[in-house]
């Protein structure tokens, strides 16, 4: 561990290696890996489905163990067990994610980018191969500390363990996870959903939409420039809410809001409360120039789908608008159908999942033309069967960062 | 309307931070003067916290939604983190950091006047959002401070007198932070869940996110097993810091932004 004391001159690949064979051999994959980008043919992603995904999950944990518990002396095996494989494959593993993190991962017409593959790091072979390689060490050295567990080591099997299986059930998990959408209209039961790939998916029970909520929050104020369209204050930003009885300023201007109707439509002069599809929120103005005193009054709408939108102008360059309001709360009313004729009732919100048989229902979105008339719900049905591993990685690793801030806590001076 | 009040509240805290800041510079000299410095930052701290509960009141939503806002919190949370390390290790130049820079986020905010809006979208309704988001920022707090710390070292080290005693609070520091980062990246893939339907996506937040922590990651490695390579591990902490003011700050300004979830909104 110190080998600051022991400086001894030393041949490349002379036992044991250090970090120089480490990066060697973590390029070398690195390589192999977009070689591999470069002349494979096949354009689809390596995934595994269930059972090969779980036989390979056993497989992989067994070896490591018969690897670590009758070969620990090899070379090899020794190597990876030590902190320059580690430090290296998190090195590399973390200049190919920020390749992801710079270049954008979508089709591109950059040649090179298209041909190593750079635009889909994550089933890159590079990555996978390092990823690989970081997987090995972090499972061999969580065995190694489970086999000699001593409780001094409960926050570092925590903290790996945690990591490797959130991180392996992760990468295993994405070949048996199904995410479905599905359009529900009201009224109407539907059972075909969509998946990832646009093939139809017909499911086992049907969706009936009784309703569909949409809360608003009040429209907003804003100064428009008459030549540009653009918002004309602080920035575009600090917009104000349309509330009854309230006063704003903005530049030289005074505007007091007289009356705030959330559903209306004009008639003649004025607007009045109505309800009826596409009515559109309406507000009563005054606004009075500071310097001179004069006083407009007029009514103002964001209109909608239906109604335009009329805004005031108050001066050479400047109008006075009311932005479409920005929703607050989306739900869907539902009843889940079942062949057996059962009938679920449930309501679905954003952040809001419904569990049922395996599935998590989840409210996606909705027709946001129409907005709050929206007679459609998207609703999105999401599978994975390894998330209960994933999750006891989770909290493992959730425990272990609450045992690493009681150990970074008692770091001090004289320590 | 209060952040239209900010310019008073934070002129009032700038103004008692900066004489605490000049009676702890006389303080190296006559030590009992500190005791002031130590009364005022404090008032200048309650003042700040006083702000933040009006802000909350008044915005009825977390305030944690703009950039601005996430600056407020970073003020509020550094110059805790600077008493209680004061405390702890009794660095009066650590302390007098972490209120400058506290003063430095709130110019910043001053004049970058930001959005008081209500509204708050329906993704970010969440119970994860609030210790998502606090969880984070006090862990950015405690690592830019440990990244001071870094550069305190590389400055000594150029004097010629390094002590490793500096490492050690870079340590303590990064491990605090470190600890609350794996929190807010886990708490954030946990609420992804409820909210998107899958706990990570790598979305460029995401991948910064990742990168941060990994970053960490390599220094607390790095630190354990070579504890006297002090320039090579002070020059990963810094550049860790940069990998994290990238996620915080960077990521709008990347070519992959337009493709993220976590973009601050404007209005």
């Amino acid at each position: 561990m110190n080998e600051n004391n022991i400086k001894i001159q030393r041949n490349l690949w002379e036992n044991p290696w250090g970090y120089v064979e480490s990066f060697f051999i973590g390029t070398g994959l690195i390589i192999t890996g977009l070689f591999l980008e470069v002349f494979s043919t096949s354009g689809s992603a390596f995934t595994l489905s269930y059972p090969f995904n779980l036989i390979f999950l056993i497989g992989y944990v067994l070896v490591l163990f018969v690897l670590y518990k009758w070969f620990s002396t090899t070379q090899l095996i020794r190597w990876l067990t030590k902190v320059p494989a580690s430090i290296s494959s998190i090195v590399l593993v973390t200049v190919l994610v920020m390749i992801m993190g710079i270049i954008p991962q979508v089709s591109s017409e950059n040649k090179i980018i298209n041909n190593l593959g750079l635009n889909h790091i994550t089933s890159n072979w590079a990555f996978l191969l390092i990823l690989f390689q970081f997987l090995t060490c972090l499972g061999l050295i969580s065995i190694k500390r489970i086999l000699q567990f001593k409780w001094s080591n409960f926050g570092f099997i925590l903290n790996h363990t945690g990591l490797f299986l959130a991180l392996i059930a992760g990468i295993l998990g994405t070949g048996d996870l199904q995410r479905l959408s599905l359009d529900v209209y009201e009224g109407k039961p539907s059972w075909i959903a969509t998946d990832m790939n646009n093939q139809k998916v017909e499911l086992p029970f049907a969706f009936y939409l009784k309703d569909f909520l949409i809360d608003e929050y009040n429209p907003k104020l804003a100064l428009v420039d008459n030549k540009t369209g653009s918002i004309a204050h602080n920035d575009g930003k600090n917009l104000y809410l349309v509330e009854k009885g309230e006063t704003y300023y903005f530049n030289n201007f005074e505007v007091k809001i007289d009356d705030f109707l959330p559903n209306a439509i004009r008639f003649g002069m004025r607007y009045e409360a109505v309800n009826e599809i596409g009515s559109p929120p309406a507000a009563k103005i005054s606004v009075k120039n500071i310097e001179n005193d004069a006083i407009q009054t007029a009514w103002i709408s964001s209109g909608s789908f239906r109604y335009p939108y009329e805004s005031l102008k108050i001066s050479e360059d400047y109008s006075v608008v009311m932005t479409i309001p920005e929703v607050k709360k989306f739900s869907s009313d539902i009843d889940i159908l079942t062949k057996e004729g059962e009938r679920i009732s449930t309501v679905l919100e954003v952040n809001k999942p419904f569990k049922y048989k395996g599935w998590k229902i989840y409210q996606l979105s909705y027709d946001d033309k129409m907005g709050k008339w929206s007679n459609l719900s998207v609703l999105e049905l999401v599978k994975d069967p390894w998330l209960p591993l994933i999750y006891i990685g989770i909290f493992m690793m959730i425990a272990g960062a609450v045992y690493m801030f009681w150990m970074g806590n008692k770091i001090t001076k004289n320590q | 309307m209060t952040w239209i009040d900010f310019p008073l509240y934070s002129s009032i805290i700038i103004i008692l931070w900066f004489i605490g800041l000049v009676f702890l510079a006389i303080s190296y000299k006559k030590h009992s003067i500190f005791k002031i410095a130590n009364v005022l930052f404090v008032a200048g701290w309650v003042v700040m916290i006083l702000f933040v509960v009006k802000l909350w009141l008044e915005l009825d939503r977390p305030p944690m939604r703009t950039l601005g806002e996430t600056r407020l919190w970073y003020a509020t949370f550094l110059p805790l983190i600077g008493f209680v390390t004061y405390i702890r290790w009794k660095y009066k130049w650590f302390l007098a950091y972490s209120i400058a820079m506290a003063s430095m986020f709130l110019v910043i905010n001053y004049l970058n006047p930001e959005t008081y809006s209500k509204t708050l979208m329906p993704a970010l309704q969440s119970p994860w959002f609030i210790p998502h988001v606090l969880v984070y920022l006090f862990s950015y707090a405690v690592l830019a401070a440990s990244s001071i710390v870094a550069i305190k070292g590389w400055y000594d080290s150029y004097q010629g007198n390094f002590k490793i005693e500096t490492l050690k609070l870079a340590d303590n520091l990064v491990y605090i932070g470190f600890a609350f980062l794996t929190l807010g990246l886990l708490f954030g893939a946990l609420w992804a869940k409820e909210a998107w339907g899958h706990y990570w996506t790598w979305d460029p937040k995401e991948v910064w996110a990742f990168l941060t922590w990994m970053g960490y990651l390599i220094y607390i490695h790095y630190r354990h097993f070579h504890m006297h390579n002090s320039k090579q591990a002070l020059t990963i902490l810094a550049l860790a810091f940069v990998v994290l003011l990238v996620c915080w700050f960077g990521v709008n300004y990347l070519p992959v932004a337009t493709t993220s979830v976590h973009t601050y909104t404007q209005y």
